[in-house]
């Protein structure tokens, strides 16, 4: 292969990598880049001649662009999630995000998720209960129905087909959190009347920090795990270093 | 490649594969054998790669180690910079810090006794295996 081809084949292989990389903060995709185009290089100059075979081999052992930006993104994601400054307090969204996307490779992922989610829609139904509740006074509330369902959010106004929007349980292991268990029948009665704002305002907040707590926490318990998973999973399908580096 | 590949597949008596139990034997010591190389001096990514390869039998996807590098780096275990080799391209160096120093020192000193416990437990295989290719 000429100089300029294998050239273009490395660019080509970073643009790849460099592309599949978006959202990143621009110096860390150029660090990450910069580096695995360096080891590209180290790899070649290794080799006393340089064919399309060895090029690709090397592409392979390296990784295929997308799967190492996915892994690296994720990595930087759940490494935002935990910093620890005090920003996090005011993203959700970001444990949310980095929770969906560990979410979408790991069981432990998926777990961060579905607690975040739970966690946060709690909070926001406690807020939007206390934001709520001056506006439409009758309709807002915690709700004892029928079948020992309690509720927190917006009654429908009905006492035959009643329902509650937000988030409600049920005995024995009933739960929803932004949606409803659909319609009971029977008798609902309000439980708080306007004590639900003040402690609409401190569940809401104690479920909010409770979540952004125990996700960070359990992000940084169980993610290590995951990231060396992935680190070996490929272990018998890649060439060896010492294969293809006919230097030594 | 096939003695490689035969060393990762290594299969026991019944003929099921190894392979997801030694996966998660190396999975776990891999953190331990990257910072073990960087233990007499500063590396970059394809030496430590060599390292791996030539003395723990450890391989990996090779864009995956920086990937773990990264991670360590953000511990607070390793540091890193970009030295001009002289090569054409810039290389990056990787070497602990006191804290990865620290960790490594505890993890050899985890893994060295639980490696002895281990083979104290194993012992009267290897004395059966002995006897069993005495009588063959």
């Amino acid at each position: 292969m000429s100089t300029n081809s294998v050239t273009e084949s490395v660019d080509e292989y970073c643009n790849r990598l460099w592309k599949a990389l978006h959202n990143l903060p621009t110096p860390e995709r150029e660090d990450f880049v910069r580096e695995v185009r360096s080891h590209i290089l180290e790899r070649l100059e290794a080799e006393p001649e340089v064919t399309a075979d060895v090029l690709t081999k090397i592409f392979r052992a390296v990784g295929e662009p997308k799967e190492l930006a996915s892994e690296y993104r994720t990595q930087a994601m759940l490494r935002e999630a935990t910093r620890s400054d005090a920003q996090w307090v005011l993203r959700p969204w970001v444990l949310l995000r980095a929770t969906l996307r560990w979410g979408v490779t790991s069981i432990a992922g998926l777990v961060a998720f579905f607690v975040t989610v739970t966690g946060y829609g709690c909070a926001v139904v406690f807020y939007l209960c206390a934001l709520l509740k001056p506006i439409f006074p009758t309709h807002i509330g915690l709700w004892l129905a029928a079948q020992h369902t309690l509720s927190l959010g917006y009654w429908n106004g009905r006492l035959s087909g009643a329902e509650v929007y937000g988030m409600s349980m049920r005995s024995p292991t009933s739960f929803v959190v932004l949606g409803t268990l659909g319609p009971t029948g029977g008798p609902i009665r309000e439980l708080l009347g306007y004590w639900i704002i003040p402690i609409g305002f401190l569940c809401g907040a104690l479920f909010f920090l409770a979540t952004s707590m125990f996700t960070r926490w359990f992000i940084a318990r169980f993610n290590r795990r995951k990231k060396w998973t992935a680190s070996v999973s490929h272990v018998t399908s890649i060439p060896r270093v010492t294969e293809l580096d006919s230097s030594r | 490649m096939d003695e490689y590949t035969a060393k990762q597949n290594p299969k026991s008596s019944d003929g099921r594969s190894l392979e997801p139990w030694e996966a998660q034997l190396r999975k776990g010591s891999l953190e331990m054998a990257i910072l073990a190389t960087l233990w007499t001096d500063e590396k970059y990514g394809l030496e430590i790669l060599r390292a791996l390869d030539g003395k723990s039998s450890l391989a990996l996807a090779e864009g995956t180690l920086y990937l773990i590098l990264n991670r360590l780096k953000t511990d607070g275990l390793v540091e890193s910079k970009w030295v001009d080799a002289g090569t054409g391209h810039p290389r990056k160096y990787y070497w602990l810090t006191k804290v990865g120093k620290e960790r490594l020192r505890a993890m050899a000193r985890f893994w060295i006794q639980f490696s002895a416990d281990l083979g104290e437990l194993l012992d009267p295989l290897g004395d059966r295996k002995e006897k069993h290719s005495v009588h063959q």
